[in-house]
């Protein structure tokens, strides 16, 4: 499995503002890993619940699924602009 | 016979295609090699796996509205479609049908059920051999290409 992005840098611009972002994920997965250990007993248990119908195992397979589609995102770069108008998100 | 039609005929042996789907396909992929302004190449000797998939839209410089059209530049890493075209093994069934049944109302005779993943890493390999080049009649330069 692919390494984690680190960053997302975020650029919009249009004719009357302008925003920029860097998002520093390096620093946002360790406290979203802590908030999941803390919630963990609690999704544990909905997903125990919820075995028996079978969205358990669905649900415990879309999270794998979803780590997956984020560790992919890396290097994925959109650009799109004109003279007016700016859209541009870059994972890093 | 080109590798897309092997691949083709390849996939319908195998009923992974319907005989309309792979008549479509063998019929745009004729008119494509047949020197048309949008071209779909192969090349068989680049068997490198591929990176990224590369959507470029670039406007004509001599059109005097150049700057007021988008420019686009979309950089995809194959991981990302690999992980999420695994994202349909996890569609419910009640959704896998509602899905079939809007693929049929469009005229596209294909069981979202089918698809496997080794289907899925041979399709993103066949993605290597891929680039669509096209240029409208405004002069704007469309661009798919895998890096």
């Amino acid at each position: 499995m692919n390494r984690p992005p680190m960053l997302i840098h975020l650029r919009v611009r249009s004719e009357n503002r302008k925003f920029g972002l860097w998002l520093p994920l390096f620093l946002l997965i360790p406290l979203a890993l802590v908030v999941l250990i803390i919630l963990s007993p609690l999704i544990l248990i909905a997903i125990l619940v919820l075995w028996p119908s079978g969205w358990g195992k669905l649900a415990l397979h879309v999270m794998k699924a979803a780590w997956g589609l984020f560790c992919s995102m890396r290097d994925l770069q959109v650009d799109v602009q004109n003279r007016n108008e700016c859209v541009y998100i870059s994972v890093i | 016979m080109t590798e897309n039609q092997r691949k083709i005929l390849e996939m319908l042996s195998q009923n992974k295609i319907s005989t309309d789907d792979a008549y479509r396909l063998l019929n745009v992929i004729e008119s494509e090699e047949g020197g048309h302004e949008s071209t779909v190449k192969t090349e068989p000797g680049s068997k490198s796996k591929p990176k990224y998939l590369r959507v470029t839209v670039l406007p004509n410089a001599d059109n005097e509205h150049a700057a007021d059209v988008d420019r686009v530049n979309v950089r995809v890493p194959m991981s990302l479609i690999r992980a999420g075209m695994k994202l349909t093994s996890l569609i419910p069934s009640e959704a896998m049908d509602k899905v079939n049944e809007a693929l049929r109302d469009k005229g596209i005779n294909f069981d979202v059920r089918s698809v496997k993943g080794e289907d899925i890493e041979e399709l993103i390999e066949a993605l290597g051999e891929l680039e669509v080049d096209v240029v409208s009649a405004r002069g704007e330069k469309v661009k798919v290409f895998v890096e």
